[in-house]
């Protein structure tokens, strides 16, 4: 995709009359850091881009903002937000749709087909980051990382995001706008990690998860960061009832994991994002695709790829399994 | 194990069958496991899956969830979502590494006294052959 | 005792005599580093540039039970604090960290859980060798061997440790293991020198914070804040890594009869934070939420007990989810000064 259409194009949506802002990528601070950037004018438009570095679903902040009530006499701003979308973050948008947590009219859709992201946790390993941010670019196989002058070729297995191994839909599923050409799905890896936790028997699965929850921290960051997250009074903010006690241990870590993976039944869009953002490495992404190919194969729902479908957890089939019941 | 380990089970019974189902078992006189704590719910699909995750972590050491039999709910379509609900909690609590035998679910209707009594004598059996279950407890409290 | 050597092959000796205090040290947890109590004999981690989560969970615990007592009953158990604490491997920045937070936790009112924790604590340093892409400790007057905070500095030579006691504390800790060492001369003094001279060569950022603290608050309704919280997210990963952050919530919580008050850490970035019980939040967006945490860390914290609270560990930095810099916001309000 070239830049300079996609800026073009985000100017001219960004100055419609109905439209509110713009949120796309920009160019982070340092090393290989993307930042969500909120476009208000035409003239803003000139920092948006779109690389293999853009991994952030964006579509989280069409639920996120914050608005103060509106001062009598004073009318609410009703315009609508513009959203760069790739085909992961498309999906996000149509179980907003879907769940009547945004309306359609509401948000313009640029769609980016997208080739893959990195996994910039990955690149950094190979490449340490420096404080110069660096650029990086599709190049048809590969990837190209340019820094500090010097181009370097990188395969695409390389530093792949593993949610792009697993991608079954590099192509936006709804938009308004699509920027550049449709990208030719490829193979998804059939190695989701859920196999290796799977084969363990009960014990050595909590085994493995009591490691991995013992280190949460409780940020919330991945509750935050999921566009599907979006409760205006989050259980796990409840005091009455207290559904998870605030104190950290084991026993309110894996309740708090349990509760948030369970919340996301039949809605997570497998953006990668909890696993991306958690500062104590918890493979959350593993507990979402587990869920998310159990609703898949044994319900045949697919969370995000029908703006008009009904939702998974308020909605039933006659027929659903049940081998389950007494 | 002991061998005098009781297994601690809480039951989430539907107002309208299965609640009155273990009240006919009761007024039948059969006999079955003591082991049952029963909270009555007006659905199935009342049943938040919060209620199973804070039961095991406050000190069950199995769960049972019974309603009306399909197309039998008092609300029409109650027991579709829990069956939707329910099942795939159940999956979520195996994949975490939750014993499947401490987790059930049945169709128990209100004259079925004897259906009731053969759920509770599976359940307790099951939990007690998975043992009492320390792992997701509330820390008990200490430092 | 003047500075001495350890040469590193005498490390697990080193540690195996120390063991009579719970040992915390910095341990390889996939790609992230993180303290946890070791087993007599682990080896110090070489190649690290600082542990996600900071040294301050030890002395200031996530969770810390106050006291506990049984419903319907009067009588309460305080914790019995007594057990030592040998905490190795901290950064300059972290210990310095921990020297701020003591300010806050002496004034007004002195807290004991803390303090105790603190005085039962001895806190070996490493100086850095390879600082992180966003350190920039020398900008809040820290720096890669910076001994604030510390009982003992280790500064890595290669095959060798310097060692160089800050404290009685450290001192005691050297005589305790004297047998291992080896009295430093002066070209380990020199070489000491040139590698930190090599890793402030290799911080590459930094923050003019001249004028802030006092500007600060007139910047109040100033659109940049507007501009730099717009994309947060409002978790607390920010926060509840930072080695200066030490707010935190009380609770009660219950287990049949048994109760306990405990207080956890709480982050201002969290909605909940001043959400007031008739509903009204004080800080109602994210934006307020942003405006104090960066005035609380350079200009409130300032005004109080004259000193930033910001070490420069940069990891807010690095773990920022969308990319909300500090040393970026500061240029922006200095800017707007």
């Amino acid at each position: 995709m070239e830049m300079d259409q996609l800026r073009k194009t985000a100017a001219e949506i960004v100055s419609r009359d109905d439209v509110k802002y713009l949120i796309g990528w920009k160019q982070g601070t340092f090393g290989y850091r993307i930042a969500p950037s909120f476009v208000e004018d035409a003239s803003g438009a000139a920092e948006l881009l779109f690389s293999p570095l853009c991994t952030a679903n964006l579509a989280t902040y069409l639920r996120l903002v914050e608005t103060l009530p509106v001062p009598r006499g004073q009318e609410a701003d009703t315009r609508k937000v513009a959203l760069m979308v790739k085909g992961c973050d498309s999906r996000a948008v149509a179980q907003l749709v879907v769940e009547k947590g945004i309306s359609r009219d509401q948000v313009v859709v640029i769609g980016c087909p997208c080739p893959g992201v990195v996994d910039v946790a990955l690149l950094a390993r190979k490449y340490p980051e420096t404080e110069i941010p660096a650029e990086l670019k599709w190049n048809g196989s590969g990837f190209t990382l340019v820094r500090s002058g010097e181009e370097i070729k990188l395969a695409r297995e390389e530093v792949l995001a593993e949610k792009c191994r697993l991608c079954r839909y590099p192509n936006p599923v709804i938009s308004d706008i699509m920027l550049g050409e449709q990208v030719i799905p490829w193979e998804p890896s059939a190695d989701s990690g859920v196999a290796e936790v799977e084969k363990k028997d009960y014990a050595g699965r909590w085994a493995y998860w009591e490691d991995q929850f013992s280190k949460c921290v409780r940020c919330y960051s991945c509750r935050n960061v999921c566009p599907l997250c979006y409760c205006q009074d989050c259980i796990l903010d409840r005091l009455n009832p207290t559904w998870v006690n605030r104190a950290v241990n084991f026993s309110e870590n894996t309740a708090f994991h349990i509760a948030r993976a369970f919340h996301l039944v039949g809605r997570c869009i497998e953006c990668g994002e909890c696993e991306r953002v958690c500062p104590a490495n918890i493979p959350l992404g593993r507990l979402n695709r587990k869920l998310a190919r159990e609703v898949r194969d044994k319900y045949g729902f697919e969370p995000g790829a029908d703006p008009e479908a009904e939702p998974f957890q308020a909605s039933y089939k006659p027929d659903d399994p049940e081998d389950f019941i007494l | 194990m002991s061998d005098n380990y009781e297994p601690n089970i809480v039951a989430f019974l539907c107002n309208w069958c299965s609640y009155a189902g273990a009240d006919l078992a009761g007024t039948s006189r059969m006999q079955y496991p003591a082991n049952i704590q029963i909270i009555r719910v007006m659905c199935s699909g009342r049943v938040n899956p919060l209620f199973v995750m804070n039961a095991l972590q406050q000190g069950a050491d199995g769960v049972l969830i019974s309603g009306c039999h399909i197309g039998d709910c008092h609300y029409m379509e109650g027991n579709f979502y829990a069956r939707r609900r329910l099942g795939m909690l159940k999956e979520l609590m195996e994949f975490i590494g939750v014993d499947s035998r401490r987790f059930h679910m049945s169709w128990v209707s209100a004259s079925e006294g004897h259906k009731w009594k053969e759920v509770v004598e599976k359940t307790v059996e099951d939990a007690r052959e998975a043992g009492p279950y320390e792992g997701f407890r509330r820390r008990r409290i200490d430092w | 005792m003047s500075a001495m050597l350890l040469n590193k092959e005498k490390w697990p000796d080193f540690i195996g005599k120390l063991a009579d205090k719970k040992l915390w040290v910095p341990q390889a947890d996939g790609d992230a580093m993180r303290f946890a109590p070791i087993a007599e004999g682990a080896a110090l981690p070489l190649e690290f540039s600082n542990t996600r989560v900071p040294p301050k969970q030890v002395v200031f615990p996530q969770t810390e039970t106050l006291y506990r007592f049984q419903l319907g009953q009067e009588e309460m158990e305080q914790p019995q604090l007594e057990e030592e604490i040998l905490l190795l491997g901290v950064r300059p920045c972290d210990a310095r960290a921990m020297e701020i937070v003591e300010k806050l936790f002496r004034w007004d009112v002195d807290d004991p859980y803390y303090l105790k924790r603190r005085a039962l604590t001895t806190v070996v340093g490493l100086a850095c060798n390879e600082p992180c892409v966003n350190c920039f400790c020398p900008s809040v007057g820290g720096g890669p061997a910076s001994t604030e905070g510390l009982d003992l500095l280790m500064i890595d030579l290669g095959e060798k440790y310097l060692l160089e006691p800050v404290t009685a504390k450290g001192v005691d800790l050297l005589a305790a293991v004297k047998e291992f060492l080896d009295e430093a001369g002066t070209d380990a003094v020199k070489q000491k020198e040139q590698v930190i001279s090599a890793s402030m060569q290799k911080i590459k950022r930094s923050v003019d914070t001249e004028g802030i603290p006092k500007g600060l608050p007139g910047l109040w309704e100033d659109s940049l804040w507007q501009r730099v919280s717009a994309s947060c997210l409002g978790c607390g990963t920010c926060t509840y890594l930072c080695p200066t952050c030490h707010c935190f919530d009380i609770q009660d919580e219950t287990e049949g009869f048994e109760a306990r008050r405990c207080r956890m850490w709480d982050s201002c970035m969290f909605k909940e934070y001043t959400l007031h019980t008739s509903g009204h939040n004080t800080r109602p967006t994210r934006r307020e939420r942003t405006r104090n945490r960066i005035n609380h860390k350079y200009s409130y914290y300032v005004d109080k007990f004259d000193v930033i609270a910001c070490v420069g560990c940069g990891r807010c930095i690095n773990l920022c989810p969308v990319n909300i810099d500090i040393i970026e916001v500061l240029r922006q309000v200095k800017e707007a000064l």
